[in-house]
């Protein structure tokens, strides 16, 4: 199924915003997860913990859903195929598996904001540091796709390999 | 993704490309160093509060570890 030009550009508009909109979020959770490893202020970073499990609802899930699903149709509706270029392949891979861990972290997120909720808790033990970690290394993996995106380096799998021959020899 | 290019697949030789293979060496490294991380612990065991309270300290602030709150 190959998408008409038209269509092919207003998927690739809607992957393009979610995709970098996903790297942009994530880096947002960077910042107000450094702010909460540092602030002095106790309010504030309760506040960090408690928000961000509601924007990773709001914000990181569905953006990453998002990614995810127009990044099917744009390699089923063009020639490029899901599984015919490695780095398509790659982008897939680091899409499925940030996608993966990101629902896994959510009860994370969950807990980190009933903790932070309860005020009988100390402010040491309600600074984490897994926001960051995890937030750094979705940034790492996400610029990583957008690198492969925007260079598509060549390289044909072994499936893409005999899908050329194969349209070769109909040329024939 | 959005500019099929048939130029492209007649540069695509066969054999798999050098960094393919230096993709999957780094990645292959991150999977291990993370296994090696959470055997020894250093990962702790990787459920929902894991970096944060011990399961005592939180029985003791009334929180399970999956952020309810006990009476």
């Amino acid at each position: 199924m190959t998408l008409s030009p038209h269509l092919r550009k207003l998927a690739l508009t809607v992957h393009v915003a979610t995709s970098v909109g996903w790297l942009g979020a994530v880096a947002g959770f960077l910042a107000i997860g450094v702010v909460g490893l540092t602030h002095h202020d106790a309010q504030t970073v309760r506040g960090v913990y408690l928000v961000m499990e509601q924007a990773a609802w709001f914000i990181l899930v569905p953006l990453a859903c998002a990614s995810l699903l127009t990044g099917f149709v744009q390699a089923l509706g063009t020639p490029w195929g899901l599984f015919q270029h490695y780095w398509v392949l790659f982008k897939l891979l680091i899409n499925v598996l940030s996608t993966i861990v990101l629902l896994a972290y959510m009860d994370t997120f969950r807990f980190m904001a009933a903790v932070a909720a309860d005020p009988r808790v100390d402010l040491s033990d309600v600074r984490n540091a897994s926001p960051v970690l995890h937030a750094g290394f979705a940034i790492l993996s996400l610029l990583v796709a957008t690198v492969l995106s925007v260079y598509k380096p060549r390289g044909l799998t072994p499936y893409g390999q005999r899908r050329q021959y194969a349209r070769r020899a109909r040329r024939a | 993704m959005s500019q099929p290019s048939p130029g492209l697949d007649d540069r695509a030789t066969s054999g798999t490309p050098r960094w393919v293979k230096v993709f999957g060496i780094i990645a292959l490294v991150v999977v291990v160093l993370l296994i090696i991380l959470q055997l020894t612990g250093v990962a702790g065991d990787h459920s929902p509060g894991r970096h944060n309270l011990s399961s005592s300290h939180m029985s003791t602030v009334g929180i399970t570890r999956f952020g309810q709150q006990t009476p």
